[in-house]
């Protein structure tokens, strides 16, 4: 097939769009900072969603739950062995997602005759005092974005880009603490699950602008099925993992 | 294409993806995982080299102290490294935390010692990491009991025997009961729970009957003292041990250099400050002028 261009790019326009309905639906994960750190926060159904790869550094993702597995294996795997081999102060977001995750996407999602990769990834790095937090999206096509105060991953580009919106809007100083960091989060989540619930046409041309309780009703309403996922990762955490899952506890006392 | 940088490995051996196309067996054992990145988790040594059985005497010049008390444990080393009848170092750190809720002091040869440790760090990390639970006690247990068997053939050499004492807080415990956990290894890697207190090393001889002495018949029983009669008791326990062993160094005041004192409790490990043990060295050793 290789030889024939036309249809190499054929087959790969078709992948694309195959992945793209694959994950349409997925629960959106997003990424923000606050005083003491940065937070990963999503809703799932059972199977944990957002994991600690390393000391400063946090994982999670949308897609099939064995692709997620696989590739967060990977990536857990190579940075525990070379924080070990060299220090763990060596293990960097940008090494592990340019020399182990992204070519690994990518070799995935270009091979048309083996299996694709239904997945996006969204990571997190607490910088050390001299580097900076980080945020990076990798697509399942191995395509990296990064940013130093919020990140967003859901089912489509549409999705993507209403939450954005929302979080550009409504962001508050990067100063805030966890709880109101977790609201922001929670709030951005269901303006991207609300999108997907919406037929792509409608989802792209429909206003965004929701009221702040229409967007609780959604949030009550995802509740009952699933549960609330933060994970953050605290400078002033004891020790040099930086990693915790917020306790149901506190997610209950920043709902109030 | 795994490329990390390792200079070492330029030769293609540790260049294998590790995950996702090796397809390794995922029960989150870190050994596992240094072995197939080819680690050299053994030094090979020459047979020749081998001494005799029969001569084999573990060097193991410090000591090293751990007491059950009221909050935990608290767990406790000499700052002197020798080589014969050397000092070699006067700084060194011969307890070493592991995890939130553990801490490991070493007794023998450094160099394994410190490897050791690393490993048992990150093992259980490794295992949170991608079994998304701790490990539990007794793997713990089991896990250092592989490393030191893994380490036989060295010890047998007499180059790099270590025995370790390991503290843990058990945080299954009771609200109001005692976590804290002493476990003693011997160098083939069995444990054994040592109930009120442990010590290895070679200054410890001198001090294990002053340790049953205070566990069975002192003023305050060890388990019931609290965080400064524990220090202060660890701190003389510590001074009769550099007293009669050379390899055992004692509190240097004219650079003041304390022993390491740990605590291993609920809230985790800590570190007893210089300025603490400066206060309790007063009062465990009232005739000695600063």
């Amino acid at each position: 097939m290789r030889d024939e261009p036309y249809r190499w790019i054929e087959a790969i326009q078709d992948r694309r769009d195959y992945i793209e309905d694959e994950l349409r639906l997925g629960s959106p994960v997003v990424g923000v900072t606050y005083d003491e750190g940065m937070m990963l926060l999503t809703l799932s159904k059972g199977q944990r969603k957002i994991f600690e790869v390393h000391d400063r550094i946090a994982l999670s993702a949308i897609g099939h739950p064995a692709d997620i597995e696989r590739l967060r294996m990977l990536v857990t795997d190579t940075a525990s062995v070379q924080g070990f081999q060299n220090a763990t102060e060596d293990i960097n977001l940008h090494r592990l997602t340019n020399y182990t995750l992204a070519p690994a996407f990518k070799q995935a999602f270009e091979s048309i005759v083996g299996e694709a990769y239904i997945i996006k990834m969204l990571l997190a790095e607490l910088g050390s005092t001299s580097g900076k937090n980080q945020f990076t999206g990798i697509n399942f096509d191995g395509i990296v974005r990064t940013d130093p105060s919020f990140a967003v991953i859901g089912g489509t580009e549409t999705i993507e880009t209403g939450m954005q919106k929302y979080l550009t809007a409504t962001k508050t100083d990067a100063d805030r603490d966890l709880t109101t960091a977790f609201q922001l989060a929670l709030e951005t989540w269901a303006i991207g699950k609300e999108l997907s619930s919406r037929e792509p046409e409608e989802a792209e041309s429909e206003d965004t602008q929701l009221e702040t309780k229409q967007i609780y009703q959604i949030i009550d309403t995802a509740r009952e099925e699933g549960e609330i996922e933060a994970g953050v990762l605290e400078a002033s955490q004891q020790g040099t993992s930086k990693f915790r899952l917020l306790t149901s506890q506190e997610i209950e006392e920043a709902l109030k | 294409m795994h490329y990390n940088g390792d200079f070492l490995n330029l030769s293609g051996a540790g260049h294998q993806e590790l995950a996702p196309h090796g397809g390794i067996n995922h029960k989150g054992d870190f050994l596992d995982l240094l072995r197939y990145a080819k680690y050299p988790l053994k030094i090979e040594l020459p047979p020749e080299t081998a001494r005799h059985g029969a001569d084999v005497e573990i060097a193991h010049s410090t000591t090293v102290v751990a007491v059950l008390y009221r909050d935990g444990v608290m767990i406790a080393g000499d700052r002197r490294a020798t080589a014969g009848t050397s000092v070699i170092y006067d700084r060194a750190e011969k307890v070493l935390q592991i995890d939130r809720h553990s801490a490991l002091a070493i007794s023998g040869s450094p160099a394994i010692a410190y490897e050791i440790a690393r490993i048992l760090e990150h093992s259980f990390q490794y295992f949170r990491r991608s079994q998304l639970q701790e490990l539990s006690l007794e793997g713990k247990l089991r896990m250092l009991s592989r490393l030191i068997r893994e380490n036989l053939s060295m010890a047998l050499q007499g180059i790099g025997g270590v025995i370790p004492i390991f503290a843990l807080y058990d945080l299954n415990a009771d609200d109001d009961g005692n976590g804290g956990k002493i476990f003693f290894y011997d160098a083939l890697g069995a444990h054994f729970e040592n109930v009120d207190f442990a010590t290895t090393g070679s200054g410890s001889i001198w001090i294990r009957g002053v340790l049953r002495y205070l566990s069975r018949f002192g003023e305050t029983a060890l388990h019931e003292m609290d965080q400064r009669q524990a220090a202060i008791a660890i701190l003389r326990l510590l001074d009769i041990a550099s007293e009669y062993d050379a390899a055992t160094s004692g509190y240097n005041a004219k650079v003041k250099i304390f022993p390491t004192l740990k605590t291993v409790t609920r809230t985790g490990v800590n570190t007893v400050s210089d300025d603490d043990l400066a206060a309790w060295y007063a009062e465990a050793q009232p005739n000695v002028e600063e």
